[in-house]
């Protein structure tokens, strides 16, 4: 895979957020429906039918596509809000669709064989023979892999598989097994794989505690955060808990990816699309991120290295992490 | 809901050295209500020019949401139901049970509400502090940021023949505000530059003692392993 055929995908929860994506530079837009077909159901957030023709419009007239992610699981028995979203997408002319149930798959490549398919992250494919069998049987065109494979490993995957690959870039770090977490149905009673919100914002609260802010989640504290320490958002996996005696961040820190300058590396791996996290976040971080994106990706091109940009101003604690990629805990 | 306690009790924000500030020092003995016309204008002009807000808002048809301004001597109080939104100005929050409370400086408030500052990132470095129920809040936000506003364009675009004039006083306050801060600015480093020497010896100081403290702690597991 050359630079020349890198696409930047890029978040927008909102209209206004999809136009900052689409003037910052974005090649792709990926947004979701007001409601819990797309794994970003947040209160306030995403588009209305014609918030979404209009935002297409928008879209196709600078040249960018937009993705529509209906990337959760329908509840059993009652799939037709998910068959709607994928018939509404079809009709405003999305340049492809984000799925994660095999049953949707089924459903879009047999009602709309003209649509182009991606495979969310939310299916959790992470090895050869899973891509190929969504590629074999539904025609998937693209897959967005889990934030748990080394360059290596991605590359020998792209090399392995026909379709495209694309990778995480930036922003929210989920280190679980995408789809099939439940740590936050344990602690809210709600799937965030079919209702489309982790950590739901309904069962979120931050209590004050002298100088300290206490996070909780379903009632759980997650974390405790002192006087001037940054604070993030209380996600089981991202909690600070005593075990042994130590309080530690069992799984993940707060902490954002940020791979720039792994790009050259991913580009050089195979990998299709950079995609960037945060359809929940508001305008001005997309608009900063993508606009830091496509800068480095347009370095790339150029053959010069990538420029050094800072975006603590928007991670979550203000730190960020290669992630996995590069697993220097191995 | 908050009580007024509750909305009351908070961990304080800090308040910017700023015109603002200034500006709310001189607006403490005016009562509130004669401030009410103009955030009634304010909400009709972004109620006319955004009605998808209240679109999104929807679903908290009684959410009640304090916003305090931290560096003005009143608060508001936003009542977001769908058919008759109201925005209050009040002195306190005493009285008035509210869903969650929103508190940061004047201006951070207006850059969230105009999209240049990611609210996400202004809560997490705790420059902004909220209370109460979340799942309003984050609405609340989202609803805002996705609207596009631009206060200076909204007003604008409502005056007609008057838009003109009114970007040139904009202009013209946008200018002198950036002047002023920049003058406090200077104010507030000449004041602090002896305290701010202290602290920084301090802090030298307090890194060559944890430097110390873990060249000794190395040194003593080492002996310990080869004991």
């Amino acid at each position: 895979m050359s630079a020349e055929n890198v696409e930047l995908v890029c978040p927008a929860g909102t209209p206004a957020a999809l136009k900052a994506a689409v003037d910052a530079g974005a090649d792709c837009v990926y947004v979701g429906y007001r409601d819990e077909t797309n794994a970003r159901n947040f209160p306030g957030l995403n588009f209305s039918r014609p918030e979404l023709a209009d935002g297409i419009a928008y879209a196709h007239e600078r040249g960018s596509k937009v993705l529509v992610a209906i990337n959760t699981f329908p509840r059993a028995g009652h799939p037709q809000i998910w068959h709607a979203a994928v018939d509404d997408a079809a009709r405003f002319n999305a340049d492809a669709v984000i799925l994660a149930d095999i049953g949707l798959c089924d459903y879009a490549s047999k009602t709309h064989p003209e649509l182009r398919l991606h495979l969310s992250v939310q299916a959790s494919a992470s090895s050869a023979e899973a891509i190929r069998f969504y590629h074999e049987s539904f025609g998937i065109r693209r897959a967005v892999l889990p934030r748990v494979l080394t360059v290596p490993e991605i590359a020998a995957l792209c090399a392995d598989v026909p379709i495209e690959m694309e990778v995480f870039v930036f922003g929210g770090l989920c280190v679980m097994a995408e789809g099939r977490c439940a740590l936050s149905s344990y602690a809210t009673g709600h799937s965030p794989n079919t209702s489309g919100a982790c950590s739901p914002a309904s069962h979120v609260r931050y209590v004050e505690k002298g100088e300290k802010v206490v996070s909780q989640l379903g009632g759980f504290t997650i974390n405790t955060f002192g006087n001037g320490e940054p604070a993030g958002y209380p996600t089981l996996c991202k909690g600070r808990f005593e075990a042994n005696g130590k309080l530690s961040y069992l799984f993940e820190e707060p902490t954002s990816l940020n791979t720039l300058d792994l790009l050259p590396d991913l580009i050089a791996a195979g990998v299709t699309a950079f995609k960037i996290e945060g359809r929940q976040r508001g305008r001005a971080y997309v608009g900063s991120v993508v606009k830091a994106f496509r800068q480095a990706v347009d370095a790339i091109r150029r053959g010069e290295p990538v420029p050094p940009m800072v975006l603590a101003g928007v991670t979550e604690g203000g730190r960020h992490t290669a992630g996995a990629y590069e697993r220097s805990w191995r | 809901m908050l009580t007024h306690r509750a909305a009351q009790r908070s961990r304080p924000v800090d308040m910017p050295f700023s015109p603002v500030l200034l500006a709310g020092l001189a607006l403490a003995p005016v009562p509130p209500r004669l401030l009410q016309p103009l955030f009634d204008a304010i909400l009709s002009v972004v109620r006319r020019r955004h009605p998808d807000i209240l679109e999104r808002l929807a679903a908290y048809p009684d959410a009640s949401v304090g916003i305090h301004p931290v560096d003005l001597p009143f608060v508001l109080i936003l009542d977001a139901h769908p058919e008759s939104p109201r925005l209050t100005v009040r002195r306190d929050f005493e009285g008035v049970p509210v869903t969650a409370v929103i508190r940061g400086p004047l201006a951070m408030l207006i850059a969230l509400a105009e999209g240049r500052t990611d609210g996400d990132a202004a809560f997490f470095s705790r420059q902004l502090v909220f209370e109460g129920d979340t799942e309003v809040v984050v609405a609340l936000r989202n609803a805002i940021d996705g609207a596009g506003i631009d206060l200076q364009a909204d007003f604008a675009a409502t005056l007609g023949p008057l838009a003109r004039p009114l970007r040139h006083v904009f202009g013209l306050g946008g200018r002198l505000f950036g002047r002023i801060a920049h003058d406090m600015d200077t104010v507030r480093s000449a004041l602090l530059a002896p305290a701010l020497r202290g602290a920084d010896a301090q802090t030298a100081r307090l890194n060559e003692l944890e430097a110390e403290l873990t060249a000794l702690r190395r040194t003593l597991r080492q002996r310990e392993r080869r004991a």
